[in-house]
């Protein structure tokens, strides 16, 4: 157990210290719901800006969480292979399924707070969402699966990427364009037909949609995310990617050559 | 009793064969340093031990086990600075304190007297990333001495550190070379292997050499060099000094000469008396004792490190 507060508390410090994680994870998010309260709803009904500001409020919180897995996740392995402690690691006691799990952990409560202040942000901008209640349970599931498929595939950068710069530039590289072309920095209903199903199977962005359609309603989604098929398919793909990126990271991270 | 037992070590990358049949004993308490040059394997050498790589033939042994099963024993510094820059002096040791399994008062404790011991405390408080090079190698050769670590692997520890850091890095590991701790140190510096109790020079994944740095030194033949500068150069001052070097040879460098003699203080008396007798003024006289380099550089005509 102190093995696994190890590795957490360590992570969650260096997350918390490193400036340019706190931009990419925490301000970078916060700029787009300014932006996307103030400027991109100004030709939009009055009634329905607050839930439009709502839906970009969610997105932003997803690209959050998708930015702290998907990039600061694999710079983190990244930069303890390249500074030598993955060797110290390997020369100590320690399983490396317990530094995955304090890592993961740590990543965890770093999104929680990056989410956290990107809603508080957003909520004093005037988002407002119509659905509250019991029905937040859902969308904290979808975000939470956010994390595990966004934590999933950092763990396979930071696996197969060796070097801090070039996992941290291929991360976000990643992040960045896959959040583009899936649709949450525009509308669903904006994208081509060919990127509206990548929207659907991508885990990130259907359970960004189904956050939304859960809060919101299927105007700001765009679709019917909460079928049992398309639940089944978000919730099996991010499992998917965790898994795959734990294995591939306790096998190739951590095997001595 | 053996603390490390090597026998018959390859490793392979690919085509590339990094350790070619390195045998290796060192006893317990023994300060045991292993010197090449890049690329000579020593590093790999080092890794396996850790349990960090595994070999591709041959055995290691750490008190009779292998070293996957003797993780507890081995305090590892690899060359990296492996320490957080992000985290405190005091942070650090407390992730290693409790990735070893020691609970928060213990963990706090024992790390207040590492700090202390490595000289710290002062500074435990300040994050890593602002630390000298000196301070940063304490501290993470203090991630190393937690108890029960009996053998103490450091990889090229004083690379890059200033004379003033490296004496004071040596300082601390006197103090741990007192408790009977065995250390393993790699590097490619003669005067930081000169410490040790025994010295292996390595080249290409052998082991060439292997013994304490003075017998290495009177085994292999060599010389003290005595630098002579005079008010003028001359070839009767050559000539005068030729007759002091033991194979006559006598280099001109450009300020003055250079002798070689098995006896270099006997003879730095008599060549000043000698040049002074014959009227030429001696302005700057040494004596360079030989060193782990040239012994390495006389075994196989390369340098230990390259001349910048």
């Amino acid at each position: 157990m102190s093995q696994i507060a190890a590795a957490f508390t360590k992570t969650i410090k260096e997350f918390l210290r490193l400036r340019t994680m706190l931009f990419w994870t925490i301000a970078w998010p916060i700029v787009w719901v300014l932006i996307g309260s103030f400027v991109f709803v100004s030709g939009a009904p009055k009634e329905i800006v607050p839930y439009l500001r709502g839906a970009t409020t969610i997105s932003m919180m997803v690209f959050a969480l998708t930015i702290a897995g998907i990039a600061n996740l694999p710079g983190n392995i990244a930069s303890d292979r390249e500074n030598g402690l993955l060797a110290k690691l390997m020369s100590m006691p320690i399983s490396p399924w317990k530094d995955f799990t304090g890592r993961i952990l740590g990543l965890a409560a770093f999104s929680c707070i990056a989410a956290a202040l990107v809603t508080a942000v957003g909520l004093a901008c005037g988002a407002r969402f119509s659905n509250t209640g019991i029905r937040v349970l859902p969308a904290v599931g979808f975000l939470l699966l956010v994390i595990c498929a966004s934590a999933g595939i950092g763990l396979l950068v930071g696996t197969f990427i060796r070097r801090l710069q070039g996992a941290v530039m291929t991360g976000v590289g990643i992040a960045v364009v896959t959040s583009s072309v899936s649709g949450m920095f525009m509308p669903y209903s904006a994208l081509p037909p060919l990127l509206q199903q990548f929207a659907r199977v991508y885990p990130i962005s259907s359970a960004n949609s189904s956050a939304i359609y859960a809060l919101i309603g299927e105007g700001m989604a765009g679709y019917n995310p909460l079928t049992p098929s398309q639940t089944g398919l978000t919730v099996g793909l991010a499992l998917f990617l965790l898994v795959l990126g734990t294995i591939l990271y306790s096998r190739f991270c951590w095997r001595s050559e | 009793m053996n603390a490390i037992c090597v026998e018959n070590l390859t490793k392979r990358y690919g085509a590339n064969e990094v350790l070619k049949g390195v045998n290796l004993k060192v006893e317990e308490g023994e300060f045991y340093a292993l010197m090449g040059p890049n690329g000579s394997g020593k590093t790999t050498l080092a890794a396996i031990i850790a349990s960090v790589r595994m070999p591709t033939s041959g055995s290691v042994d750490i008190y009779g086990r292998k070293p996957w099963q003797a993780k507890e024993w081995i305090g590892y510094v690899p060359q990296e600075n492996f320490s957080s820059p992000e985290l405190t002096g005091r942070e650090n040791l407390m992730y290693f304190a409790k990735l070893l399994g020691y609970s928060g008062s213990q963990a706090e404790n024992l790390v207040s007297e590492m700090l202390d011991r490595i000289g710290l405390s002062v500074d435990a408080d300040k994050r890593v990333g602002k630390y000298s090079g000196g301070m940063r190698k304490r501290l993470e050769v203090a991630t190393a001495l937690f108890p029960g670590v009996r053998i103490l692997i450091l990889d090229e520890p004083t690379t890059g550190l200033d004379p003033a850091a490296r004496r004071n890095f040596f300082g601390l590991i006197e103090e741990i070379k007192d408790e009977q701790t065995t250390i393993f140190l790699i590097t490619h510096i003669g005067a930081d292997a000169e410490l040790a109790s025994r010295v292996g020079l390595i080249d290409e994944g052998k082991i060439i050499a292997e013994d304490t740095p003075e017998a290495l030194k009177r085994i292999h033949g060599l010389e003290d060099v005595i630098t002579v500068e005079t008010a003028a150069q001359s070839e009767k001052v050559a000539n005068i000094l030729r007759e002091f070097s033991d194979d006559k040879r006598v280099l001109e460098t450009e300020a003055g000469y250079r002798i070689f003699s098995k006896n270099g203080d006997k003879v730095l008396a008599e060549v000043v008396r000698n040049l002074d007798y014959a009227g030429h003024k001696v302005t700057r006289i040494e004596v360079a004792r030989p060193s782990l380099e040239g012994v390495f550089f006389k075994l196989t005509q390369k340098m230990v490190r390259e001349v910048g």
